[in-house]
């Protein structure tokens, strides 16, 4: 091959493997497809001017914090953004509790779901995110948020109590 | 254990955070506590529901072939100060734009490309078309147009040219050339079958920056075959270029929205990456 894909390959190893995670982050995110794409895109190519200043280390991470900083600098220039009409304001469960049973989640309940996920504040989003679908730790969460640990874990609890009542569930307290 | 503080950990309880001796005291707290058992159920069923039933997205592999593009075309200086590729010349300010980099990358390959790409431009032959190759041109067009909107580019979704090639067995009569064209700026995306002039077609599929280039190739017909190699021909429409030629027996054409020259030093680069598919 080319001698000059060294550095290339060194490249895609460090962002073509968290492709996946980085497009459900931005997907959380902006909602919008398009916008998604186009946020990590940028990342990447924010990603090879910073990486040199990478060394070892969980590249995901490191991708990730760069994508969340340009989704939430995407999600500021957003105009027109549809009117934030929180469904978990409303007392009454989305569902009531036997059909928000755990294995009976229809395809509709998905995007009930993603929604109530959409209409968390952001910081609350994108600890959902990065911790049910892409099963970072709590430390990773941390990095990439930029926020101690101790507010990450307040951030996750508060958000599972929110959505624990979107979908219909008893909980404790609706934090 | 108090409840209010089993009640802060249970978060990190069921991520499973806690150190050993904090776990074990809220799992024994819990055994005890129906408040906190309640509790800790209505978290974990939360947390699996989300986990469950959040949808993973998948990156399109639009955008995987658009950053494997935009890494391979990163700024030369970019590259160039990486450690990894040994000592350098520290001054950027001499190396000029894309096509050294053409030359640095693929080497003499990509230095007789430009200069074939340059030449044949000019020398393509934009024969007289009858109804009939007018007709095929727009199946193609068409063609093409439909596999760009969205989850209908590829069947096999590889950027791997031994996933690709191999793929077409069985579903095509005949077995397209998949040369890897990355380090040439050209990543593979992946394979499709489509249907043109009465053939079942073998349709490869390949990016350059953000632009489709469709590679469709079918059985010529039978008065065609044992003819020599044709010269690729071009033609254009509502923005589209289309570059056709035949070799052994099979019938080629490539179409994109991507400028006539680049298109063309593609063709060039495919035809002779590919030596002589075979049925």
């Amino acid at each position: 091959m080319a001698p000059s894909t060294q550095s290339v390959d060194r490249l895609e190893a460090l962002i073509l493997p968290h492709l996946d995670d980085a497009y459900t982050l931005a997907r959380y995110l902006l909602r919008d497809e398009h916008d998604a794409q186009d946020a990590v895109q940028d990342a990447a190519l924010r990603a090879v001017r910073y990486a040199d200043g990478f060394r070892d280390g969980d590249s995901r991470a490191w991708f990730l914090v760069i994508v969340r900083n340009c989704c939430l600098t995407r999600r500021r220039r957003q105009q027109n953004e549809p009117p934030m009409i929180s469904l978990l304001d409303d007392a009454a469960p989305l569902s009531d509790s036997s059909a928000a049973d755990a294995r009976a989640i229809e395809r509709s309940d998905r995007e009930l779901l993603a929604r109530a996920v959409s209409t968390l504040p952001v910081e609350f989003q994108e600890v959902i995110v990065l911790r049910e679908i892409q099963q970072l730790s709590y430390s990773e969460i941390s990095d990439v948020v930029g926020a101690p640990i101790g507010t990450v874990m307040s951030r996750l609890s508060r958000a599972r109590k929110r959505l624990a009542v979107a979908l219909g569930r008893t909980s404790q307290e609706a934090g | 254990m108090h409840t209010d503080h089993c009640l802060d950990l249970l978060d990190a309880y069921v991520d499973g955070e806690l150190p050993s001796d904090e776990r074990a005291a809220v799992r024994a707290h819990v055994a005890e506590c129906v408040s906190c058992a309640g509790a800790l159920e209505s978290l974990a069923a939360t947390s699996r529901i989300l986990q469950e039933n959040l949808v993973h997205y998948v990156a399109p592999d639009v955008l995987k072939a658009r950053i494997r593009s935009a890494l391979a075309d990163a700024p030369a200086s970019e590259l160039d100060s990486s450690p990894a590729l040994g000592p350098t010349p520290r001054s950027t300010s001499a190396r000029p734009a894309p096509p050294s980099r053409w030359l640095r990358i693929a080497g003499g390959v990509a230095a007789a490309v430009v200069i074939a790409a340059a030449s044949s431009a000019t020398t393509l032959a934009v024969a007289h078309r009858d109804d009939s190759s007018r007709r095929l041109a727009n199946e193609v067009l068409t063609s093409h147009i439909r596999s760009l909107m969205p989850g209908h580019l590829v069947d096999v979704a590889s950027t791997n040219q031994h996933n690709v090639k191999p793929w077409f067995n069985g579903r095509v009569n005949l077995s397209p050339a998949v040369p890897g064209l990355d380090s040439a700026g050209f990543p593979l995306v992946g394979g499709r079958l489509d249907y043109l002039d009465g053939h079942a077609t073998a349709t490869v599929v390949y990016m350059r920056r953000q632009h489709v280039i469709n590679i469709y190739s079918w059985p010529s017909a039978d008065d065609a075959r044992d003819a020599a190699p044709t010269t690729a021909e071009s033609r254009s429409a509502q923005g589209y270029h289309l570059v056709s030629w035949r070799s052994g027996d099979i019938e080629y054409c490539a179409v994109s929205d991507l400028n006539a020259g680049e298109l063309a030093a593609f063709v060039v680069l495919y035809r002779r990456m590919s030596g002589e598919p075979s049925r």
